[in-house]
């Protein structure tokens, strides 16, 4: 497929939403009387959880799961906390709701939240839950009891999704990463090897270049099935896109690139085959359930409360460079839940 | 007032009949709606095509979580096809009966990676929620006669990395399904298979076109009822 870097650049500001969960993008979900009021489910008598969110498409998902399964067992009050006014927001909200659980959701909100703690300066806090940060994979040290489920789709559930499309075997999976994320790949290497799933990371600098980029993709294609794109901020800049990961990937050998971020699979411009992202509303539904954890153990954390990883997993195709370049199962087409042509 | 003339009675009547005609016609012209909530091997969109595809005098709804199920079931249904303990907690009965080599049960295996899981003393178990967390939690004890720590999770793929990052110790499921999960694991998985039988989906109606939709279903093509673990309907 031809690659087309102008309208590639185009779209990267929907690249830059769907990586870091930005509060800027939907539409407010009820505006409440209270300032940053999002939204709220009463439940008279019971304790509240609050929940500190951007009002986003994919937080409201995660909303939803979160009321389905907590209404009647507690109160809900969801606000943004992000901005100018966050602190009044939040300090509010805590004086007037008292809640016995805090979700937190997405990098922004954690800041806040973290920001909130210093100046309150209390002797405790109830425990937050954190949900939709990047590389969240030990529990929080910024914030006081907190706990949390990273963000980042486990590559053993990301290789396992794979094999259920691919017709040739994905036994190794090639990962270019920068020295801070070495630690996050290893440990997810160590998972991956249950599933006999292979790693081979291939190391880049600090700040690459696109022909650094180009380099190590070239390397690391001649000794994998597949290609794992980390959600490395670093690595995903506009130029690196454009004149590192683009034309090295479109480029023999081909190999089926596995990208975290729905905007980076476009039929248009060739450069993640799948994306795997987490299941949003299932995700609401995995925090809740952290949420009844938590009240089963009077809301105090322990050492077991470690970060989970996400569950829940929605998987999309770019179908016309997975079927000009790959050979996919028969059925592979019934494990996809978003299809790109 | 002037008593009405009989001419002009007759067209009233005549109106009547013809107004109790429309409503009649534009009944039978809705499409009856079917709400499907069953947990199958393959996802929500592809299952919600192929049953679509099947039943094409039907508008087909299948929903992956109880919240996005009863929702639905606020919007209006004409038939609910889902398992039977599901039906029965939302006052629903399955008019049409499910069926798999004669039998309207099917067994049930706790699936573990390694040694064969025990059911007295598995700690905790990951299961498909169908029921809510109080009603599945009932369902998942049943079913062992133990009450471990029950990970419930929407969809039937996400078992397995329950187990592949060792959350539970075994997880449970319809027998017929470890095949599918065996397929995309290179973990030894290793299953007991329960004694308590639970039944197979079946079809409640829910609203005037509820014998259409039952008719509809059991007319269903046998490749696609295999999907829902089903061979006839009765």
């Amino acid at each position: 497929m031809a690659l087309n870097r102008r309208s590639f650049l185009l779209g990267l500001p929907l690249v830059a939403g769907g990586l870091g969960c930005s509060a800027n993008s939907g539409t407010a979900v009820t505006r409440a009387r209270s300032p940053g009021r999002l939204a709220s489910a009463d439940s008279p008598g019971k304790p509240t959880v609050l929940v500190c969110m951007p009002d986003t498409k994919q937080t409201r998902e995660v909303w939803s799961g979160l009321k389905d399964e907590l209404a009647g067992h507690f109160a809900l009050v969801a606000v943004d906390v992000d901005g100018d006014r966050g602190n009044e927001v939040l300090s509010r909200a805590m004086g007037e709701l008292h809640p016995v659980c805090v979700v937190l959701m997405n990098n922004p909100t954690v800041f806040a939240y973290a920001r909130y703690q210093a100046t309150a300066g209390l002797a405790s806090y109830p425990p937050a839950i954190v949900v939709m940060t990047s590389f969240l994979d030990r529990r929080p040290t910024a914030i006081a009891g907190a706990t949390g489920i990273s963000y980042e789709v486990p590559l053993i559930t990301v290789v396992t999704n794979l094999r259920k499309l691919m017709s040739s075997p994905v036994e190794r999976v090639g990962v270019i990463r920068r020295m801070p994320l070495h630690s996050f790949v290893t440990r997810q290497a160590e998972l991956a090897r249950r599933e006999q799933i292979g790693v081979i990371e291939q190391p880049v600098s600090l700040d690459p270049n696109a022909a650094e980029l180009k380099y190590a993709l070239r390397e690391v294609k001649q000794h994998c099935d597949a290609i794992w794109v980390l959600n490395d901020d670093r690595l995903l800049s506009e130029r690196l896109i454009a004149d590192g990961w683009l034309p090295g990937l479109n480029e023999r050998p081909y190999k089926p690139a596995i990208v975290g971020a729905a905007s980076l699979v476009s039929p248009g411009q060739s450069f993640g085959t799948f994306a795997v992202l987490p299941d949003h509303g299932a995700l609401g539904v995995q925090t809740a359930n952290r949420v009844f954890d938590l009240a089963d153990a009077n809301f105090k954390l322990t050492d077991h409360d470690e970060v989970d990883s996400p569950l829940s997993t929605t998987t999309t195709v770019d179908l016309v460079q997975a079927r000009e370049r790959f050979a996919l199962r028969q059925d592979a087409l019934e494990q996809v839940d978003h299809i790109l042509e | 007032m002037s008593v009405p003339s009989r001419t002009r009675l007759g067209l009233q009547a005549l109106a009547a009949i013809a107004a109790t005609e429309l409503v009649a016609q534009t009944a039978q012209a809705r499409t009856a709606k079917l709400l499907v909530f069953l947990h199958v091997a393959l996802k929500q969109r592809a299952f919600e095509s192929e049953l679509q595809a099947a039943l094409p005098g039907l508008e087909v709804r299948a929903v992956g979580r109880l919240g996005d199920f009863e929702r639905g079931l606020e919007d209006g249904q004409d038939a609910v096809l889902s398992l039977p303990a599901l039906l029965d907690s939302h006052g629903l009965s399955g008019k049409l009966q499910g069926m798999r080599g004669g039998s309207p049960e099917e067994r049930y295996s706790l699936v573990g990676a390694g040694a064969v899981p025990d059911p007295a003393r598995v700690a905790a178990v990951g299961a498909l929620d169908l029921l809510g967390r109080d009603g599945t939690n009932a369902f998942v004890y049943a079913l062992l006669g133990a009450k471990p720590k029950v990970e419930r999770v929407t969809k039937f793929e996400d078992l397995l990395p329950l187990i592949q990052m060792q959350k539970v110790d075994a997880i449970l499921l319809p027998t017929r399904l470890l095949s599918d999960l065996q397929s995309v694991s290179r973990l030894t998985l290793t299953q007991r298979e329960l004694a308590k039988l639970v039944k197979l989906p079946a079809v409640a109606s829910a609203g005037a076109g509820g014998a259409e939709a039952l008719a509809a279903i059991a007319r269903m093509p046998a490749k696609v009822s295999r999907t829902l673990g089903v061979d006839e309907w009765r």
